[in-house]
């Protein structure tokens, strides 16, 4: 029987792997934290309001429950919920303090984090598509954070015997979920490359739920790489949105992501490296060994992420006199 | 980090691709009919930066003056992975690749993906929509896992290097799967696309059985094989014509 802790509950993704987890009868107890309460309902499991930067109070959180597995959401994508340097900080510090104090009770057994396809890198010589075997050398903010917690795993997993699955994610997107790029592509005109189109791929929020709780059922060791089947280009999923693209270039790409953080949809420079110079993986190991059939593909995120309403009316409650 | 083993054909993942396939070449749009399409922007692009709607617009005109004959065409796959490998006929093998996207078009209704372009700022995004795939064995041995057709130059590069070398290093990256040797010889002199090209096609070559990817030693037979099989091809040709 496995006791789950989740971190980063609070997040679209951690709450809905709750969810996935409640519902199976190997797992005992699922307990979670986070700087804000969960945005769905949760049956079974606990909730504690802790902010990521609590060492202490994470450390007596975790010690108190001894989990024997660790789902780990706790990695903040930057101008997602928070800004860059706060989900830097964040991340680093809800990493460290959550995976090593399970480590230390010594019932540790399976460590699920999430990471992203960032963690690659763009650069100079960068495979188009790399598989899990590709160097890790990330050109982003983002991807360096993201290094640092399949590092620290991979630290703690050596040192205590533990399994860690590293799921690097495609930007998780569609409706309801908070992503810089969805944002981005609402904006009624969106800023895009100007002289080039690259690929890049989404994840929906059920896939990448799904994949964790999978790795975590399986006992999945090693690094996996999530994507949607198929991709899409900057210009082309402008143009499914409806709206109208903004060819940028070179310098202009200052007063562009000035404009767009004022407009409301701040684009960090994963972001921006992903509309330049796209983001692709391959996820063919992904999707056999954690058995991920029938996966949502790119375009169907993007179809989703567009038809989400900008504005849900409320039915009006109907008040019965007693 | 334990190593996996690689090898063997995933097979293509759902995905949207509004009629269009990102690996045959099936109906076309009429020209209004593909222009509305770019706009709406229901079109499919492939994880490798494939757009085959924009190849299905572009490479009818632009490969329509080239005049090649093909022979023993029914040795192209229809269906799965293979990695085709042809020669250059000069210094500067500018015309090849797009002679043998065009044959394979014609003649196996597939889309062909062209290994050894150099990547070039700006311009590569774009040669990566109508079939390049770069320089990199990787994404060559990611591109045969999904399914689709490369071909490979006999020499690092399409340009600049001395023609007649094997590509061991991609053989090795992707060991496992079909290599199929070509032999293309220009139309007009000094590899200039005047004239009729020939394109011959030879036995289908495979490294032993159980032969596990990255294997040097595999790879170097396979390559001699290669360049060996070719060879034949070119002096058959030169004796039949």
């Amino acid at each position: 029987m496995k006791r789950v802790l989740v971190t980063g509950i609070d997040g679209h993704l951690g709450t809905r792997a709750a969810q996935l987890l409640e519902q199976r009868d190997d797992v005992e107890a699922i307990v979670g934290c986070d700087f804000m309460p969960p945005r769905r309902r949760l049956r079974r499991a606990i909730f504690k309001r802790i902010e990521p930067r609590d060492r202490d109070r994470l450390v007596t959180f975790v010690t108190e429950f001894a989990p024997t597995a660790v789902v780990h959401f706790g990695v903040y994508e930057p101008a997602a919920r928070m800004g860059l340097h706060r989900a830097q900080v964040s991340t680093e510090a809800c990493t460290v303090a959550a995976l090593g104090a399970a480590a230390r009770t010594g019932m540790l057994e399976h460590i699920v984090l999430r990471s992203g396809l960032e963690v690659y890198g763009r650069g100079r010589g960068t495979p188009l598509t790399p598989d899990e075997d590709a160097p890790l050398d990330p050109t982003s903010p983002y991807g360096m954070s993201l290094l640092e917690v399949e590092t620290t795993a991979a630290g703690i997993a050596r040192r205590h015997d533990v399994r860690v699955a590293s799921l690097r994610f495609a930007p998780v997107s569609g409706s309801h979920a908070p992503s810089p790029l969805g944002r981005l592509l609402r904006l009624p005109l969106v800023p895009v490359p100007a002289f080039v189109d690259p690929p890049f791929q989404l994840l929906d929020t059920e896939d990448a739920a799904r994949a964790a709780v999978e790795a975590l059922v399986r006992g999945a060791h090693g690094p996996y790489n999530v994507v949607g089947p198929g991709a899409a280009s900057p210009w082309q999923a402008v143009r499914l949105g409806g709206r109208v693209p903004l060819p940028v270039s070179g310098p202009g790409w200052l007063l562009a992501r000035r404009l767009s953080e004022v407009a409301g949809a701040p684009i960090p420079p994963h972001t921006l490296a992903l509309m330049r110079q796209g983001l692709t993986a391959d996820g063919g190991h992904a999707t056999s060994a954690l058995g991920l059939g029938a996966m949502v593909p790119t375009q169907v995120v993007l179809d989703d992420l567009f038809e989400w309403a900008t504005v849900t009316p409320i039915a009006r409650a109907e008040r019965r006199v007693a | 980090m334990e190593s996996r083993e690689r090898g063997g054909w995933v097979g293509l993942t759902a995905s949207v691709n509004y009629g269009i396939d990102a690996d045959r070449v099936l109906a076309v749009d009429a020209p209004l009919q593909a222009v509305a399409r770019r706009i709406d922007g229901r079109y499919a692009v492939d994880e490798f930066g494939g757009d085959p709607h924009l190849q299905d617009m572009v490479l009818p005109i632009a490969l329509a003056g080239l005049r090649f004959e093909v022979e023993h065409g029914e040795r192209i796959p229809r269906h799965g992975p293979a990695l085709l490998v042809a020669n250059r006929s000069f210094a500067v093998g500018s015309f090849e690749p797009a002679v043998l996207v065009a044959a394979v078009r014609r003649v196996a209704r597939r889309r062909l993906r062209v290994f050894g372009v150099p990547e070039l700022p700006i311009a590569g995004v774009w040669l990566h929509k109508l079939g390049s795939i770069g320089r990199r064995p990787h994404d060559v041995a990611t591109l045969l896992r999904a399914g689709h057709l490369a071909v490979a130059p006999l020499a690092p590069t399409w340009v600049r290097s001395a023609p007649g070398d094997p590509p061991r290093g991609l053989l090795a990256a992707t060991l496992g799967f079909p290599v199929v040797p070509l032999a293309v010889t220009p139309g007009g002199p000094l590899g200039t696309p005047f004239g009729t090209w020939r394109v011959a096609v030879g036995e289908m070559l495979a490294p032993p059985a159980g032969t596990r990817p990255g294997d040097q030693l595999a790879a170097a037979e396979l390559a001699e094989q290669v360049r060996s099989a070719i060879r034949d091809l070119l002096e058959q040709t030169r004796a039949a014509s």
